[in-house]
């Protein structure tokens, strides 16, 4: 009988560091802001990096499921039961998945710092979507699985955040520094922008998801109107205001 | 001026003692000292319409005679006056003069010196929405006075049926100088350029802290008691008096050209009339000149002015006839033609349905070399006056050209800034202080404002395509033209008559 020696024998090994795991189910809070003078802390603890990251290799063949992640925890040589490390289940696999990527866009996406045209911020924020896009295509026909188990009540902050985060990422990988209030408009209209778009990639057939491309492209060109529009709105009401003042003014009160 | 120096100069007047001296303690050797500033009591920078109006005006009152006037002009004054005054040959700036603005000039006694053979008064103006073809007729015979105003103002309202008067301003220009050569007295300091502006320093036997020192490219220092700016858009004067001036750019070209009709107009040259079509790139408007000839002004798109200057004389004089016939959409594809507009229009014409009688007649022509393009916006500096400082037309605001306003705001502005170094000399005032000139910023600042709010909308109201803002626009427009009353109240705040 293979079967239990291999189940008692994994269960020796995986016992303590599940425990300790346990103890400290996840890290201390992540720094909510990018740091050039502190090594990002990992996002999962060791076991259930090892876990999780197994099972997305089941992700084509059995999708964003509790099986993926029980045969991720045989891969990595866990008894099934480790999968209870995750109270949310197949969500903390769609999370890692998304938190996965996120990190990993530092490393596919570099910019040339002193080319001598640089690209100018809204191609670079086009890169960055496109290529995190791309990143999903292996699990594309699963997408919507991961879609509908964000969208479930309890799913949802921890869904907003993570986009809040990507869309950060983004804006911080483009160069972004601005410090007065479009640090929060540009953030909020890129998740919607991101948000949308993914949405319709899972729908998308195209070769290359060209469509998924063209419907990008469209989406932003929507921002750039808008922020025209926002841009004028505010300077014509700045310009109103200080000329209802200057009026005053001319007709001799002291302001 | 360089930021570093406009600082250095606000802090020299918020340092300035409360308390006058005219005990000095040593010796100073500033350079100020050693070449002794010429004293004006009236320096103004800029030698255009606005600034020519006022020196007319303060020259040929007997209260302002008497002041010492200066006026630089960077240009050659030589340039500023009409050479060519042959009837077939119009320049491409001109501008239109209101009643008010004429009245002014009349009184300062420049318009006895205008070639009047080259002025054309207009009486009537057919004004219409391109998209949705809704039109306005401006005629003082169709306008009905208030219905409760007194016979007395209803005498007020021009006596001629004149709207406006179209002169080249060139025109203008040289029968200011002429007025200005007849009064004489001003010093005239042309092509030389301002080169710098400091506040004055103190010396055993004058006090100039308070008083502007101009330096001119020839070397020559003058104090003003009073500095006029009257040096356009870009003022240095404005920059050196430290008064912020706000607005935005539109993004709009404005062609100009001279062109000319197959006739002398549908009323010939009795009636005249001013033709302008609201597109959603911008407004076209032919305004007329003497005989066959009119002055075009086109607000469009920076691209489509480019490729406007770049055409041929047939294929520009055919989009000019386009652009008062043909649907948006078919004007914007004969944008994007390299050439052959001539040919596109003959065969989109005959199926666009408009009645020719309420379009200007056809142009055959374009005058050579008369095509040019200025980026247009809108400014409004903070105000018009500081200490010994004053600012006139253009320094002051820069409006859209649609209806014609800019030249006449200056002229206003001349007039009243005039009225106030006048009131001011007779109470015996000193005319550079900010008391006196209170009361120019008070009188100009708010009109001004008002139109260039009132111009800034209608670009803005014209410069939508379709939807609702079309349907509202063009039944306001037909509402004003149906009411004589409401007509005959735009008209005359156009005019400049209350």
């Amino acid at each position: 009988m293979a079967a239990p020696t291999t189940s008692i024998r994994l269960t020796r090994t995986a016992l303590p560091t599940a425990s300790r795991a346990l103890a400290r189910p996840f890290p201390p809070a992540l720094r909510a802001y990018h740091s050039y003078e502190h090594d990002p802390t990992p996002p999962y603890p060791p076991t259930e990096t090892a876990i999780l990251s197994d099972a997305l290799t089941h992700l084509p063949t059995h999708g964003f499921t509790h099986e993926s992640l029980r045969l991720g925890a045989r891969d990595a040589g866990y008894l099934d039961v480790s999968t209870q490390l995750f109270p949310k289940g197949a969500f903390e696999l769609v999370r890692y998945h998304l938190v996965r990527e996120r990190l990993d866009l530092k490393e596919r996406v570099q910019f040339p710092d002193n080319g001598g045209k640089s690209l100018g911020m809204g191609s670079k924020i086009r890169t960055l979507v496109l290529e995190r896009l791309r990143a999903n295509e292996p699990v594309v026909h699963r997408l919507q699985e991961a879609l509908a188990l964000m969208s479930l009540a309890s799913n949802i902050p921890p869904s907003i955040a993570e986009l809040a985060r990507l869309s950060d990422e983004m804006w911080f990988l483009a160069g972004d520094t601005s410090v007065d209030t479009s640090w929060y408009t540009k953030r909020a209209s890129l998740s919607s922008v991101y948000a949308a778009t993914e949405v319709f990639m899972t729908q998308d057939k195209s070769a290359g998801f060209a469509e998924t491309e063209q419907f990008l492209d469209r989406r932003l060109a929507d921002l750039r109107t808008i922020g025209g529009a926002v841009g004028s709105v505010s300077q014509w009401v700045g310009y109103t205001g200080w000329s209802a003042i200057n009026v005053l003014r001319s007709k001799g009160m002291r302001m | 001026m360089p930021p570093s120096t406009r600082l250095l100069l606000r802090c020299q007047r918020h340092a300035r003692p409360q308390y006058t001296t005219l005990v000095t303690v040593g010796k100073r050797g500033y350079a100020v000292a050693s070449t002794r500033p010429e004293i004006y009591d009236v320096v103004c920078v800029g030698g255009g319409p606005a600034g020519l109006s006022l020196l007319s005006a303060l020259r040929s009152s007997p209260i302002t005679s008497n002041l010492r006037i200066a006026l630089i002009e960077g240009q050659d004054l030589q340039r500023s006056r009409l050479h060519d005054a042959s009837p077939s040959s119009y320049s491409n700036r001109c501008s239109s003069l209101t009643p008010a603005s004429a009245a002014f000039l009349k009184d300062v006694g420049a318009w006895q010196h205008i070639d009047s053979s080259r002025i054309q008064p207009y009486h009537e103006m057919q004004v219409w929405d391109g998209v949705s073809g809704a039109r306005i007729s401006f005629d003082w015979d169709s306008a009905s006075a208030l219905p409760f105003s007194s016979p007395k103002q209803n005498a007020a309202s021009p006596a001629s049926s004149t709207i406006a008067y179209m002169t080249e301003n060139l025109n203008l220009t040289s029968a200011l100088l002429a007025r200005l050569d007849e009064l004489g007295g001003v010093s005239v300091y042309d092509k030389t350029r301002v080169e710098d502006i400091q506040l004055g320093e103190e010396t055993d036997n004058l006090d100039l802290r308070s008083w502007p020192l101009i330096t001119l490219s020839s070397g020559k220092t003058l104090a003003a008691r009073l500095l006029v700016g009257a040096d356009g858009a870009n003022s240095p004067v404005r920059t050196f008096a430290g008064i912020d001036s706000r607005g935005w750019d539109y993004e709009r070209h404005g062609v100009v050209a001279t062109v000319q009709l197959d006739g002398h107009g549908w009323g010939g040259d009795a009636v005249k009339t001013a033709y302008q079509r609201f597109l959603p790139t911008g407004p076209v408007a032919l305004l007329p000149l003497p005989g066959a000839f009119s002055t075009l002004v086109w607000s469009t798109l920076p691209q489509h002015a480019a490729h406007l200057k770049t055409l041929s004389p047939p294929d520009f004089t055919a989009m000019v006839n386009a652009a008062f016939r043909l649907s948006p959409t078919d004007l914007a594809y004969m944008h994007t033609l390299p050439s052959g507009q001539a040919s596109e229009l003959a065969w989109r014409e005959p199926h666009t349905p408009f009645d020719p009688q309420h379009i200007s007649q056809r142009i055959t022509d374009v005058q050579p070399n008369s095509t040019a393009s200025f980026p247009l916006k809108m400014r409004h500096a903070a105000t018009y006056t500081g200490e010994r400082v004053a600012l006139l037309g253009d320094a002051a605001h820069t409006i859209h050209p649609l209806a014609g306003q800019g030249l006449n705001q200056g002229q206003g502005d001349a007039a009243a800034l005039a009225a106030t170094i006048s009131t001011a000399v007779a109470a015996g005032m000193d005319i550079g202080s900010t008391l006196a000139l209170e009361s120019y910023n008070a009188e100009r600042y708010q009109a001004n404002n008002l139109l260039l709010g009132v111009v800034d909308k209608l670009h803005k109201l014209y410069s939508v395509g379709s939807g609702p803002v079309v349907w509202g626009r063009s039944w306001g427009l037909r509402a004003v033209d149906g009411v004589g009353v409401l007509k005959g109240f735009f008209m005359r705040r156009a005019a400049g008559v209350r």
